[in-house]
């Protein structure tokens, strides 16, 4: 038997023993465990504020852990950070590439990055002395489009790419630290674990995959979305990942029992997941949609219990505030509104 | 990519994708009832400061314009 044979089978032999190890530590379902708890109430939320000053779609968004601030990225070309509370721009930065994908905010609240189809990711220094926002560094190695970046500190961040790896880089250097590679398919978003020693990423190759980031190494894979996995997020307390994809429906897995626990979804939902984002428990989730809409889920009940229907194109980012006090869409009808 | 040069690439694809796989194999799993209740128990806790889930008076809510009060 040749090697590429004998390979060939172990590979099989290994993931069945994966199923099947799965399978020996599923005494109950998520569904039956929840069977006693009564569905959340219907979640009615208003728009609070229009951010309006972007002139072209905006294809992402990131709240400043202050709660106040926020930054989006459009295809005008353009970074806006704004003050979610009075609407002004509090920055408009013009990028060298209008063809944006991804902004993250830095935890500090110094520094703001973006990048798209120029295949870098360009950090920009908020608080400069002159009172100017300057390009700081270009990070550039991906040999495809930046689908999503997140800062771990002022000195460190995480992109995903269309090239199917991720890379932790160091930003004061602009050299990559690490690469994560694994993915089958286009890395399309990534979230880092709320003690910043774990992220995890979606792919076009249907999975997501849990990083270690000093190790550099993948910890689990998770399958079972038959599409993209366009976005992803992780409960809050760390032990559970949220993925959204384009076959419609989101998916809860826990880390520790390495599996699926539930999915999200509903007859009369036939379009795909472009964003999410947990509540501050955790019980609900909130999903854009390519039909224009959010829906709210009940993560337990995986009952939907609201939706957020105001923008007039589809909603391509989401996010709720580090306090929890309100949820932020962005769509491609160049608004951003303000829930709670 | 010549035909020597691709068979050697989906060879070293082969190998890694094996080494990922006994990776992953060996990884402890606890059982779904205690990750389904710990989830559970976890939103439950935290459930009463969850704003976007309890709600936000009007008063406490940053984003609420204020409506202008007239003093009879």
């Amino acid at each position: 038997m040749g090697e590429m044979e004998q390979l060939r089978k172990e590979a099989e032999s290994l993931k069945d023993q994966i199923t099947a190890a799965r399978k020996a530590v599923q005494d109950s379902t998520l569904q039956e465990a929840a069977a006693g708890i009564t569905v959340v109430g219907r979640i009615q939320m208003k728009t609070r504020k229009t951010l309006r000053g972007h002139l072209a779609k905006i294809y992402a968004m990131h709240w400043s852990t202050d709660s106040k601030l926020c930054v989006s990225a459009s295809q005008d070309g353009k970074l806006i950070v704004w003050d979610s509370v009075t609407t002004n721009k509090v920055n408009a930065i013009p990028l060298k590439s209008s063809w944006v994908m991804t902004c993250a905010y830095a935890p500090s609240g110094n520094l703001v990055a973006c990048g798209g189809l120029d295949n870098m990711c360009s950090i920009y220094n908020l608080k400069g002395k002159d009172g100017n926002v300057k390009v700081m560094r270009e990070l550039a190695a991906h040999t495809g489009y930046l689908s999503c970046c997140r800062f771990i500190s002022d000195t460190e961040i995480i992109t995903s790419s269309g090239d199917c790896t991720c890379i932790l880089w160091d930003i004061e250097t602009g050299t990559q630290k690490t690469v994560f590679a694994g993915h089958q398919g286009d890395c399309m978003s990534l979230a880092v674990a709320p003690d910043f020693k774990f992220f995890i990423s979606g792919a076009c190759d249907f999975t997501a995959k849990l990083w270690d980031i000093r190790e550099g190494t993948c910890r689990q894979t998770f399958g079972g979305h038959e599409s993209d996995v366009n976005a992803i997020g992780f409960f809050p307390n760390g032990n559970a990942v949220i993925t959204g994809s384009d076959d419609a429906t989101c998916k809860l897995f826990d880390l520790r029992a390495d599996q699926e626990l539930i999915t999200y979804q509903d007859s009369s939902i036939m379009c795909g997941v472009t964003s999410l984002a947990p509540s501050l428990s955790g019980r609900l989730i909130l999903a854009g949609y390519d039909d224009f809409n959010v829906n709210i889920w009940d993560m337990l009940k995986a009952e939907r219990v609201g939706v957020l229907a105001g923008h007039d194109n589809r909603v391509s980012c989401i996010g709720v505030s580090a306090d929890g006090m309100a949820c932020c869409t962005g769509s491609w009808d160049s608004f951003l509104k303000i829930w709670n | 990519m010549s035909s020597k040069a691709q068979s050697s690439y989906n060879l070293n694809q082969a190998r890694q994708t094996v080494q990922q796989l006994r990776l992953e194999a060996r990884n402890e799993r606890i059982k779904v009832s205690k990750a389904s209740a710990d989830l559970m128990n976890y939103c439950i806790e935290c459930a009463r400061t969850d704003p976007l889930l309890m709600g936000i008076p009007a008063s406490e809510n940053p984003f609420k314009e204020k409506k202008p009060c007239t003093i009879l």
